[in-house]
């Protein structure tokens, strides 16, 4: 072990190894435990202000939900999400799962099925570049309808 | 997979490698004390630290000195992070008002980030206070990122041509963290919280649904850990769903991100590998075997047919493609975190993930990736010398039967630490507590928490329901063993290098095509032999009885 100097202090667990080995985890604990994610805090929090508290989506004002999280639906009036899902929270449901479900939802409000179809369809999303396929955000789709059809969905508007 | 998707995959993959390649220069150069563009910003504030850690940064250590440097530092960081989350109740960003965590909950907690594992016994967004979720969690994700690097460093160091030790612990760490991981995780963070990510110490946003119904949403410092736990292939998500979560992994864009970041480091460590050697070309049979051991887990993978976007486990917006693509990079780099329910997967899926986990280097964690490659580098030598009847050399290093022992030892320690404990589960009755299941479903969940324990990888089948006495003891063992022993057994061995006559024969070119696919089929050997049987009875069994996924 030519050149190797030897480590300072009595034994391998003298002070000299444990007093910067506590110091050096400190200092990991400040800068990147409590500094580093307030610092990001700060910078989200100024430039993406609506990211980085959860997308809450408004409704008059009033928040009520957010596009990253499903909300129970449970009238027949409004498009349902899925209950089975690795985070069970899933938002989406798939282009044929919206379109099946336009059928109940016209037949519960009188919405012409077309109409319903034109609204899915204008509310696709999911393509990033290439990557990805198309899905619909049910909590998006629903105040769409809400607030395309202020008659049928009024008491919620 | 369509051609499409196969065209997404070369994508993403062709960025990583492009990417990594060109960051390489500037990665090795933080272990070589080169200047870098910033220098006015890190050398300031590192020379801060030195000062109060009262160490002498330059002076090289032997193997010894520098791992228990590490394993005490890293001691510490987990008591610290111990502390945190036992009491979180009464340090301050607890808007939730969470109560302190079990005693075996926060232990084995600590051990699984300590070690950079992430295997999580708990759900994040129902039991961790922000300060938790900031000093205990994302903390332990960077502090064990940091010493995974540095044992790979140090590793190389000790086949440097005139090298006079291993590097020195603190300077290795502190600049880690000062110039790779806390500037690649600012600005992934912040493009994380673009996409969508929250970002906030404000407590859960509570409102009124449509219907009236009441709903919390859980959010938090969520991007600062996400960014981390994907760049230093840790895995420990925000919440127990992981990257399947929407508010931690919202879109398409953000999967690609994640993806693209945890495959980022362990590939751009091995470029730099030839560059700290001072021997690019070595770096190829790596890299070569690396991705041909990645390739096939993903062909492996990808035989079977996809799940629907609909199907149960699966988020819409990834569907079966970028969910599976995450399942094998996930295992091949020992992040552990998932953007889709393990039992969503198809049998032949789970079998690659085994063999990301058993293989460790495909291209494998942060730093250790690099050591468990040199490992089998190594062994290839010694069997290739073996049939040629030539003496093993390595850069002109000869390997000797005590190299050989402590590589073998290395490498047997994993199939111990995940077989043993396996049996155990079933004898003591602790896999029939969780409802493992006695079938070959059964026996992989078993097998897997293992596997994920011992490999440091972290993703897991059981979850929350894995928090039993039992389970947070053994894992906490076996992923200190999993994590310390080969390591430290690896330094040895590199430490042994130091001072060691080279020998400038015209003896085996490792740089060679040859030597690659040699070291490819050697890895596959030594891993397949090793599981076989219990695959057997596992995956491959569940594959055989028709079963598409987990869930039937």
């Amino acid at each position: 072990m030519g050149g190797v100097t030897k480590p300072r202090g009595p034994g391998w667990l003298g002070k000299s190894n444990l007093t910067p080995a506590l110091r050096l985890a400190l200092i990991t604990l400040v800068v990147c435990g409590i500094a580093f994610p307030l610092l990001v805090t700060a910078v989200a929090q100024t430039l993406f202000p609506y990211q980085a508290d959860g997308e809450l989506v408004k409704l008059d004002g009033r928040a009520v939900g957010s596009n990253l999280l499903a909300q129970q639906f449970t009238r027949p009036i409004f498009f349902q999400p899925r209950n089975n899902s690795a985070s069970g929270v899933d938002p989406d449901i798939t282009l044929e799962n919206a379109l099946s479900q336009a059928e109940r939802v016209s037949n519960a409000t009188g919405i012409p099925l077309a109409q319903l179809d034109r609204l899915v369809y204008e509310n696709v999303q999911g393509r990033f570049l290439i990557f990805g396929s198309p899905y619909v955000n049910v909590l998006k789709l629903n105040l769409l309808l809400i607030q395309s059809y202020p008659e049928i969905y009024g008491k919620y508007g | 997979m369509d051609l499409s998707e196969a065209f997404e995959l070369f994508l993403i993959l062709g960025s990583v490698l492009i990417s990594a390649r060109l960051l390489a220069p500037y990665v090795a150069g933080v272990y070589t004390n080169s200047r870098s563009r910033l220098e006015r910003v890190f050398a300031p504030l590192e020379k801060l630290i030195f000062r109060a850690l009262g160490v002498d940064a330059l002076r090289v250590m032997g193997w010894k000195e520098y791992f228990l440097s590490a394993v005490i530092a890293n001691a510490f960081a987990m008591a610290l992070a111990f502390v945190i989350l036992m009491f979180q109740n009464f340090f301050p960003l607890d808007p939730q008002g969470f109560h302190g965590l079990s005693l075996g909950l926060a232990f084995q907690t600590v051990v699984s980030f300590g070690t950079n594992t992430n295997l999580q016994h708990y759900n994040g967004e129902s039991s961790l206070s922000y300060l938790s979720q900031m000093g205990a969690i994302q903390f332990l994700q960077f502090s064990s990122a940091a010493t995974g690097i540095c044992f790979g460093v140090a590793m190389v160091r000790g086949f440097i041509t005139g090298s006079k030790g291993l590097g020195n612990f603190y300077s290795d760490f502190v600049r880690t963290i000062t110039r790779i991981l806390l500037p690649f995780s600012l600005l992934s963070s912040v493009a994380l919280v673009w996409l969508g990510v929250p970002q906030t110490i404000s407590g859960y946003a509570s409102v009124i649904g449509i219907e009236g119904i009441r709903q919390t949403i859980p959010v938090g410092p969520v991007a600062s850990l996400v960014s981390i736990m994907q760049i230093g292939t840790n895995g420990g998500g925000y919440y127990g769903a992981n990257s399947a979560y929407p508010l931690q992994n919202p879109n398409p864009a953000t999967d690609v991100l994640e993806l693209y970041l945890m495959m980022l480091l362990p590939t751009c460590l091995i470029f730099a590998f030839g560059r700290l050697l001072g021997k690019k070309r070595e770096a190829r049979p790596l890299l070569i075997s690396a991705y041909s051991l990645y390739a096939l887990n993903l062909l492996v993978a990808f035989l079977a047919p996809l799940p629907s976007a609909q199907a149960p486990g699966i988020e819409v917006r990834f569907g079966g493609f970028l969910s599976t693509f995450w399942t094998v990079t996930t295992t091949s780099t020992m992040t552990g975190s998932v953007n889709a329910s393990l039992y969503a997967m198809n049998p032949l899926a789970i079998l690659s993930a085994f063999m990301g986990m058993f293989v460790q280097a495909a291209p494998g964690g942060v730093g250790s990736g690099l050591a468990y490659m040199l490992m089998y580098v190594l062994i290839t030598v010694f069997v290739v010398g073996l049939m040629s009847g030539r003496t093993p050399e390595y850069l002109g290093l000869k390997i000797g039967a005590r190299d050989l022992k402590l590589l073998m030892l290395a490498f047997l320690i994993h199939p111990l630490i995940i077989l043993v404990p396996t049996i155990l589960a079933y004898v003591s009755g602790a896999a029939a507590a969780v409802n493992a299941g006695s079938g070959p479903l059964g026996l992989t969940a078993i097998m897997y928490e293992f596997a994920s324990a011992a490999s440091n990888n972290g993703s897991d089948f059981l979850g929350a329901a894995a928090n039993t006495q039992f389970f947070n003891l053994s894992t906490a063992f076996v992923m200190l063993i999993g994590r310390y022993a080969p390591l430290g057994l690896l330094m040895a061995l590199s430490g042994s290098m130091i001072g060691r006559k080279r020998f400038f024969t015209t003896g085996l070119d490792t740089a060679s095509f040859a030597f690659s696919g040699v070291l490819v089929l050697s890895v596959l050997v030594l891993v397949v032999l090793t599981f076989l049987p219990f695959l057997a009875l596992g995956p491959i069994l569940s594959y055989l009885r028709g079963m598409v996924n987990g869930f039937g």
